[in-house]
Order: structure tokens, then C-alpha cells, then sequence
């Protein structure tokens, strides 16, 4: 997003002058009828909500994967896993020979593989199996492997904090969370704008009536630490992954961690930031030829090169890992010179 | 007294053991030698002493001298036969234990905090019964120089190896509503409050959360007006319940305005929450109240980092590492820090050493210029326990 309409250099001064002309002229100014994102950041709102960080989640109505997938069920630790959608609406049900646990699937957050939010007696459950894409099928919710649950309320799943819920929601969807409190009702799936863009509601509305409007921070003048914390938010800093000791493969999902650990990290340096490959208002580009710019940015003809290839850099420095004992495939974004055999660096 | 039998017992094991018998050839000392065979423990304390006021480079009269005498509740004696000891030899861990265990006794904290803690610098040899009640008295000693988070850390430690004797329970009290006194020093009117949170606090370091909430609960309900009380409760919250965990600081902040460390907290949740505005105040005013004090200083620098302040945020970061290098977050902080300036080199040495100590690889210790000068104002310690 940048600042700024198409067409104007400085629309505040043009803002200005209305307010101004306002107070000495009958005739209001000419504004649009409804502002959006979208009135002058055009490219970017359209494209934006089709992205994995646009859908964020998928309520009962719009669940494609439990739609194409209507029965899915897999046995874990001794319990039966079991979930229908029927009449628009899931259901996730864990049995074993003492009985069984029905629950409505409210929340299932994620795109490509969905984890479900589940409510149990006032308490909310990060369920113990995930949809995964890649084996169209259920598996072990990432983080839980390790979980041996001893009934069917912890076979169902893993009872969450008041503080990670309302981390949940606040990542995948919009409206969520509000001073400090879930506020559900008003949820919507996904990020929008002003997400990221802190301030930008409050830059469209001032606009729309036609006051000067403050222009949210450009994200772009981040260098790579800086975005690495701010992304981080969601997708884990260095720093939290450290402090809560999460090593080993399961770490491979959390990119600003494993980014920040590369030998070519430099914080103070753009070309190496989150978005110096990635742009948040797109889709994720899965070749990887696409990403060889990025690479030649800084390792060009007059620096150091790869002996091996002069293409597809992050086929071989980017190696794709399982996250740990799930069907859930990363790239770890710890950008190194991998040899057959080395261990995972953690 | 259980801890003191487990070092008694330890360093009785010391006097029997023949590796501190260098030679020594007159017949005082063969007689000295021969009395603490025999279990005639006065009488070898008078021939030890009577052996170093003729040969006062004798390492082993006054190893035995300290020894026999800790093991009578001589303190004073043991004191000073150590203190001789340690300028002949300083690099004796149990020496150096001995010396601030005995200091402890005799009211030399200040001292006692150093040699305790340079024991446990050399201590990797301690026997881990004298390094568990090293580490205690260490704990209760860096509360009392009001370093807070570092003898929490050795409290805790303690506490995890199962203790609950009612000096741990009233030092993790003291600790927990951050009252820089030792157990002994408590005034009676505070000992049940100081209890009631030794108690619950136990129970968070053992992980039994629903009994530690309910145990700040009751404390707050007994002495809602205690010093540190809701300081103590937000900090529990702060971690699963940030917006209740800051009214609590508010509240500790109303009762109590010159408590820094509820501010620092405050501006580090309000730092988390994105409010920076919010948080600059008080993490200024937390810093310029308790100067030279770890959490103050971190929470700044974490403040000033988070504006884009990255020359005085660097400074404060430093500065907090400094006084609490074994403080995990202080280390991260600094390494994203310096990342941020373009340092990369200060960024990855501190990202290694952070990964080695979130791996258990590395410990860094207090060191000696951060054991001093901690203690809070005065004025932050409540004078008596408020209904």
C-alpha cells in the first residue's frame, strides 16, 4: 500500500483546501460517495483478500476443505477422530470405548491445513487433529505431538490460554480481539488493511469526510529487523521462539526466527526483509526461480557465487522440512549451504 | 535447620577427608590432627589456633580451624580462619561458600553476597548439598540487595528441588512483594502477609497455577493495601492475562507510587500492546526512580527500541545485561538491538549466547560489579502491613 492518492501528490494539502473552502462557501467540496482501501490503493485491496493472510480462517459457512472432504476421520493415541459436515455445518467428534465427544466446528483457522477452535464448558480447545493439505487427510495438530491425553476432553483437545485464543484470532482473523477482550461477534475472517497498517481506517474516514488525514507509517521503510518483528507478531520473532525454547524441527514454521539465524541476515539491510521476497498483497509465488532476484540482489556477478547453479537458489539453500512429526511441509527460511546429512540446525 | 545439617554433614566430610592434610610437621599440629580424629573438637579448634598464630601460612590449620568452627556455630571464628584461608588460596569454591555462609550468620551481608557468589563462580566442584544451600542463602541475600529477579531465580531453583521449610516459604515471600529484607529482618506484623505470598508463590514455581491464583487472591483479600501485593498478582497474570495483569500494576502504582518495578512492568505490557505512547512515561519515570536496576533499564531500552531510538535503547539494553547477564531477555533484546543498528557481529554473538542459555549450554553469573548498589529506596518499602 502506499501513501497517497493516484493523481494527487499531496492529497492532504488537497484535503486541506476543501475543509478550508468549506468554512467561506455554501457548496460543499465533491467527495466521494464511500471511501475504501480500495479507492486509491487499488491493486493492492483487490488482490489482498484472496491471499492466505487475507482468508486467515473459514467459518462453518464457507469450510471448502471439510465441503470437498465431508467425512474425515483417523485414529491418534488410542482415540477415533471423526468429522462430518452436514447441512452446512461441521462436526468433530472424538469416541473411544468409554463414549464420545461431539462439538460444533465454529472456527477452523488456517487455509491450506485447518486447525479447529473448539468451545467445551466455557473453555476454548485448539483441537488435537488438523486438516492437512498435503495428505488430504487428519493428522496430529502441529505442537501437540507429544500430548498423551488421558480422557476424551483431552483427546479432543488442547485447552488454550484467555491470551492465546485472543493471539489466535487476532492473527487469522479481524474484529476478534478487542482491548484486550474476544469479541467474537463482531469476528471476520482474515486481515484487512488496517491490520498492518495501523491507523489506516482512521486515514480513509478522515478522508471520506473530507478532513486532513494522518497517512499510516510506510511499512517500507523497514529494514529486515525491524519487519522481522513486526511479521513476527504472527509468524514468531526471534525473540519468542528463544524465550519459549521452541527447538528443533517444529521451529521450521516460524520464519522470522529461523530468517534471523542465517549467516546473510543483516538487520539495518531491505534486501534482506521479509518482503524483500514476499509481498503480503499477493498470493505466496511457489517458484522458485522468482525468488533468484532476491538472491542476486546482494550475491551478484561481482560478489560471491554459487558454484553449483546460477538459478533456483532456494531449491538447495532453502531446503523444504517437515515440521516435525506432521504432514505440514516449510521452507526453512535459514538460509544456508546445506550438505547431504547435516543435521536440522535448530 | 535441615539446610544446615545438609552443609554440616558435607562439610564434616570435608574435615575427615585427608585431601586438605598438606603437611605439617610440628607436634602442634600432629596433636591438632590427632584431636579431630578423635572427634575432641574444642580441643583441635584451640591447637588450630594456637598452630596458625605460630605459622600463619598454614592452609591447613586454617582449613580445619573454619571448618571445625562452622560446624560448632562458632561463626565468627570460622569467619575469620576463612577469610585467612581465601587470601592463601582463592580458588576454593567450598573456602569461599564457607566464608559467606559464616558471614551470613554474623550479619555481614554485604560481604556475604560477594563470597557467596564467588563460591559459586569456582563451585563447580561443591557438593551439591553446600552449592543447594549456597544457593539459597545467595537467593535470600541478592532480595535483601534488592535484586529481585536474580535471587528469585535462586529461590526458585531451591524450591523446585522440593523445599518448603518456613525460611524459603518467608524468603520467597520477601521476594515475591519485593521487600528487601532477610527473613530474620521481617517485622512481625508482616510475617503472615509475607507467608500467605511465599506460599502462593511456591505454587507458581511448581507450576500448581489454580493454588497460586488463589493464594494471591487470598493475600490481596487479607492485606489489599500490602506493598508489592498487587505487583506480585499482575506479574503472575501478566503472561495468560496482560489487560488484567496492567490493572493490577495501576492499582500496585496507586497504592504504592514510587514502586518502579510496577511501572517498568506496566510500560513492558503497554510496550506489547503496541501503545508506545502509553509506555514511555513510565518506563522514564520507572528508570529515572531506580537507576542502575536491571528491569528499569531493559524496559527503557525495550521502549526506546521499539520507537526507533536505537543509540540510547542500546545503552539501557547494555546496561541491563550488565547488572543480570543471566537474564535470558536481556541478552535478546540487546542481540535484535543490535541487529536493528547494524552490528552484526554484537548481534550474533548475542544470539548465540542466547541460544546457549535458553539450551542450557551456558549460565552466565552475577558478577561482582552488578551484586552491588540494587536495593530500592526507601521510601518503596512499606512501613507496616494495611488492613
Amino acid at each position: 500500500m502506499t501513501d497517497g492518492c493516484p493523481g494527487t501528490r499531496q492529497p492532504w494539502l488537497v484535503t486541506a483546501v476543501w475543509v478550508a473552502l468549506a468554512g467561506v462557501a455554501q457548496a460543499a467540496p465533491p467527495r466521494p460517495a464511500k471511501v475504501t482501501c480500495a479507492t486509491c490503493h487499488r491493486a493492492e485491496a483487490q488482490s489482498q483478500p484472496g491471499t492466505a493472510m487475507g482468508i486467515g480462517m473459514e467459518l462453518p459457512a464457507n469450510q471448502e476443505a471439510l465441503q470437498a472432504h465431508p467425512k474425515l476421520t483417523v485414529e491418534e493415541n488410542g482415540y477415533h477422530y471423526n468429522l462430518e459436515r452436514k447441512n452446512g455445518a461441521g462436526t468433530y467428534t472424538v469416541s473411544d470405548a468409554s463414549g464420545a465427544l461431539s462439538l460444533p466446528i465454529k472456527y477452523a483457522l488456517g487455509v491450506h491445513n485447518l486447525t479447529f477452535v473448539l468451545e467445551y464448558q466455557g473453555s476454548f480447545y485448539e483441537s488435537m487433529v488438523t486438516y492437512y493439505q498435503k495428505i488430504e487427510g487428519l493428522g496430529i495438530t502441529m505442537g501437540d505431538e507429544r500430548i498423551r491425553p488421558h480422557n476424551l476432553t483431552e483427546a479432543m483437545g488442547r485447552k488454550v490460554s484467555d491470551q492465546e485464543i485472543m493471539a489466535c484470532f487476532n492473527c487469522h482473523g479481524t474484529g476478534g480481539v478487542s482491548q484486550g477482550k474476544l469479541t467474537l461477534d463482531s469476528l471476520r475472517p482474515g486481515l484487512t488493511c488496517d491490520h498492518c497498517h495501523t491507523g489506516a481506517d482512521a486515514h480513509m474516514q478522515a478522508l471520506a469526510g473530507g478532513k486532513p488525514a494522518p497517512v499510516p507509517r510506510k511499512l517500507g521503510e523497514m529494514a529486515a529487523e525491524e519487519m522481522s518483528n513486526f511479521c513476527g507478531q504472527c509468524h514468531r520473532t526471534w525473540e519468542s521462539v528463544v524465550g519459549l525454547r521452541l527447538f528443533g524441527e517444529k521451529n521450521v514454521r516460524f520464519q522470522p526466527y529461523r530468517l534471523a539465524n542465517s549467516q546473510c541476515f543483516l538487520g539495518d539491510d531491505k534486501r534482506i526483509r521479509c518482503t524483500a521476497c514476499h509481498n503480503p498483497h499477493v498470493d505466496l509465488v511457489r517458484e522458485d526461480a522468482s525468488y533468484d532476484r532476491a538472491c542476486l540482489a546482494c550475491h551478484s556477478a561481482t560478489q560471491k557465487t554459487c558454484p553449483v547453479a546460477d538459478k533456483n537458489c532456494v531449491s538447495c539453500h532453502m531446503p523444504k522440512v517437515l515440521a516435525a512429526e506432521t504432514p505440514a511441509l516449510f521452507t526453512d527460511h535459514q538460509i544456508r549451504v546445506v550438505h547431504a546429512g547435516d543435521p536440522y540446525p535448530q | 535447620m535441615l539446610l544446615r545439617a545438609l552443609i554440616l554433614a558435607a562439610v564434616l566430610w570435608t574435615i575427615a577427608a585427608p585431601g586438605l592434610r598438606a603437611a605439617t610437621f610440628d607436634e602442634l599440629a600432629a596433636q591438632a590432627a590427632a584431636a579431630r580424629r578423635a572427634n575432641h573438637i574444642p580441643e583441635a579448634i584451640e591447637l588450630y589456633r594456637q598452630g596458625v598464630q605460630l605459622r600463619a601460612s598454614w592452609m591447613e590449620g586454617w582449613w580445619f580451624l573454619g571448618t571445625l568452627s562452622y560446624a560448632t556455630y562458632q561463626y565468627s571464628g570460622c569467619e575469620s580462619a576463612f577469610d585467612a584461608f581465601v587470601k592463601l588460596d582463592d580458588k576454593r569454591a567450598l573456602a569461599w561458600s564457607l566464608l559467606g555462609l559464616c558471614e551470613f550468620e554474623t550479619g555481614k551481608y554485604d560481604p556475604a553476597l560477594d563470597h557467596l557468589r564467588q563460591g559459586l563462580a569456582l563451585g563447580k566442584d561443591l557438593p551439591p548439598e553446600v552449592e543447594a544451600g549456597v544457593r539459597f542463602h545467595y537467593g535470600l541475600l541478592l532480595s535483601r540487595a534488592g535484586f529481585f529477579d536474580q535471587g528469585k531465580r535462586e529461590l526458585e531453583r531451591y524450591a523446585r528441588g522440593g523445599a518448603h521449610e518456613p525460611m524459603l516459604i518467608e524468603g520467597l515471600g520477601l521476594n515475591a512483594l519485593h521487600q528487601p529484607l532477610l527473613p530474620k529482618e521481617a517485622p512481625a506484623e508482616r510475617v503472615d502477609a509475607v507467608m500467605q505470598a511465599g506460599t502462593a508463590a511456591r505454587f507458581w514455581i511448581l507450576g500448581e497455577n489454580d493454588k497460586a491464583e488463589a493464594g494471591f487472591q487470598e493475600l490481596l483479600r487479607d492485606y489489599p493495601a500490602v506493598a508489592g501485593g498487587h505487583y506480585l498478582y499482575g506479574t503472575y497474570l501478566s503472561y495468560a492475562r496482560p489487560e488484567d495483569a496492567m490493572a493490577e500494576f495501576r492499582r500496585e502504582l496507586e497504592l504504592n507510587p514510587a514502586n518502579a518495578d510496577a511501572g517498568a512492568m506496566l510500560a513492558l505490557l503497554l510496550v506489547y500492546a503496541n501503545d508506545l505512547p502509553g509506555a514511555l512515561p513510565y518506563a522514564r519515570k520507572a528508570a529515572a526512580e531506580r537507576p542502575a536496576y536491571a528491569l528499569t533499564e531493559y524496559v527503557y531500552g525495550k521502549v526506546l527500541l521499539a520507537m526507533g531510538d536505537l543509540r540510547p535503547a542500546i545503552a539501557r539494553l547494555e546496561t541491563a545485561e550488565r547488572l543480570d547477564p543471566a537474564a535470558l531477555e536481556y541478552h535478546m533484546a540487546l542481540a535484535g538491538a543490535y541487529s536493528w543498528a547494524g552490528r552484526h557481529e554484537d548481534a550474533r554473538r548475542e544470539r548465540r549466547l542466547s541460544m546457549d542459555m535458553a539450551t542450557g549450554a551456558k549460565r552466565p553469573e552475577l558478577n561482582a560489579q552488578s551484586a552491588r548498589g540494587g536495593a530500592p529506596p526507601p521510601e518503596t518499602i512499606d512501613k507496616t502491613i494495611k488492613q
